[in-house]
């Protein structure tokens, strides 16, 4: 087979996956956080938990947190920096983090499926 | 290979071109805030690298003009604003689409907005008349650009919070950051780009609009809505009190008992006639604050 076009199928998959998991990374980070957190921290703070998997552009994850925001489950406001430009610093909210556990129930729940699938293969 | 932060923004707005004005600010500012902090934390920690090169390598990182304006592409039907979320349900009777406004938070926004625009449009007014004779005042002496200044800085502020407004009560996306000015100019070159950017003339000329249109506006919804309100109360209050239903000059129009119910009904549907007008008013005029209030 083509070896370019495996690793265009590889990098689909992974865009995917990545795609579908944003919201749930952020929304986790954000409801692990003892504070407001800003775009490029919340970028970073995933970077260094994250080496072997080619995360998406983290450019891609600022308007994962726009929507979010807007779906009522990140709240922010705009801090002036003492050097840089204004910041967004983002946190969860209450309805934020009832979302973040139901999110969690299905993550494990299609987890345990795939994993299951993958591993097993028996057919009782 | 892109040189500056400024380059790497005009290159993001191209490639945004076409999308929701509001959006591309809203790319603009992500990609500044991280940019620039970014080159700031590669700085303190390598400071011997050179600004170019690390740039680049933070550009690799952030994902290129290209694919990040495909982000904000993917992202934007989630990013409408809240009160747009309110679409029309399956097909309703005439009746229940008539009365229906009532329940209809967009129609209630834009009869606050309405009203509210009474009141912002003499604030904008007074102010645009006493910010533009102070500066031609001060003009003639040294203070008179400084004061310029603030007082076009202030039209610019008061643009953004209108936008807000218009967002929160009409529904329609507007800015939600202060437009895009590079910090790396000094104070000369900040306010010659307030002087030359048609952003800064466009709010002015809304600030003045607003002034005539909102006391109309807010004028027409008031009168409409308390008319209503005294039609359907009018049992009581000719019944009870003796008041008339109009006067016009010295003339008091009364209506005979067995009419009363009718004007009460009559006053019901002229309250949801109100609000359809007011909403259909309303979208108009968040088009036209967007026109205007958006730098494009």
């Amino acid at each position: 087979m083509d070896l370019g076009y495996i690793v265009d199928a590889n990098k689909k998959f992974q865009k995917e996956l990545n795609s579908g998991t944003a919201a749930l990374v952020l929304l986790s980070v954000l409801g692990r956080a003892k504070e407001p957190m800003y775009g490029y921290q919340i970028a970073k703070m995933i970077e260094t938990k994250n080496e072997a998997v080619p995360m998406m552009k983290q450019g891609a994850l600022y308007p994962v947190l726009r929507s979010l925001e807007n779906s009522g489950l990140l709240e922010s406001h705009v801090d002036p920096s003492v050097s840089g430009p204004p910041r967004r610093y983002y946190t969860i909210t209450p309805s934020g983090r009832e979302t973040l556990n139901s999110w969690l129930e299905i993550w494990n729940h299609t987890k345990a499926f795939v994993d299951g699938l993958l591993t097993g293969g028996q057919n009782d | 290979m892109i040189k500056t932060v400024d380059e790497y923004l005009d290159q993001l707005k191209d490639a945004l071109s076409g999308s929701d004005p509001a959006l591309i600010q809203d790319a603009l500012s992500d990609a500044e805030e991280y940019l620039l902090t970014a080159q700031e934390s590669a700085q303190a920690e390598h400071p011997h690298l050179a600004k170019k090169e690390s740039l680049q390598h933070i550009i690799d990182k952030y994902g290129a003009p290209q694919e990040i304006a495909s982000a904000y592409r993917e992202a934007e039907p989630f990013m409408a604003p809240s009160s747009a979320a309110t679409k029309k349900l399956a097909k309703q009777s005439f009746l229940t689409r008539y009365f229906g406004v009532i329940s209809d938070p967009r129609a209630w926004g834009a009869s606050l907005y309405a009203i509210m625009s009474f009141l912002t449009g003499i604030i904008y007014g007074l102010w645009v008349l006493f910010g533009i004779s102070l500066t031609l005042i001060t003009l003639l002496l040294i203070i008179g650009i400084p004061v310029t200044g603030l007082f076009l800085l202030s039209v610019r502020g008061i643009a953004l919070m209108e936008g807000r407004i218009v967002e929160a009560l009409l529904g329609v996306r507007m800015p939600r950051k202060p437009v895009f000015v590079s910090r790396e100019l000094g104070w000369k070159e900040k306010f010659k780009s307030l002087i030359t950017d048609s952003h800064t003339w466009k709010s002015l000329l809304y600030m003045i609009l607003h002034f005539p249109l909102g006391l109309v506006l807010g004028g027409i919804t008031l009168v409409l809505f308390s008319f209503s309100l005294k039609a359907i109360l009018y049992p009581l209050l000719d019944g009870v009190f003796g008041r008339p239903l109009i006067t016009l000059g010295s003339q008091a129009f009364h209506t005979s008992p067995w009419l009363f119910p009718l004007v009460s009904a009559a006053g019901i549907m002229l309250f949801a006639l109100t609000l359809h007008f007011i909403k259909m008013i309303g979208s108009i005029y968040g088009r036209f604050a967007k026109a205007i209030l958006v730098k494009k």
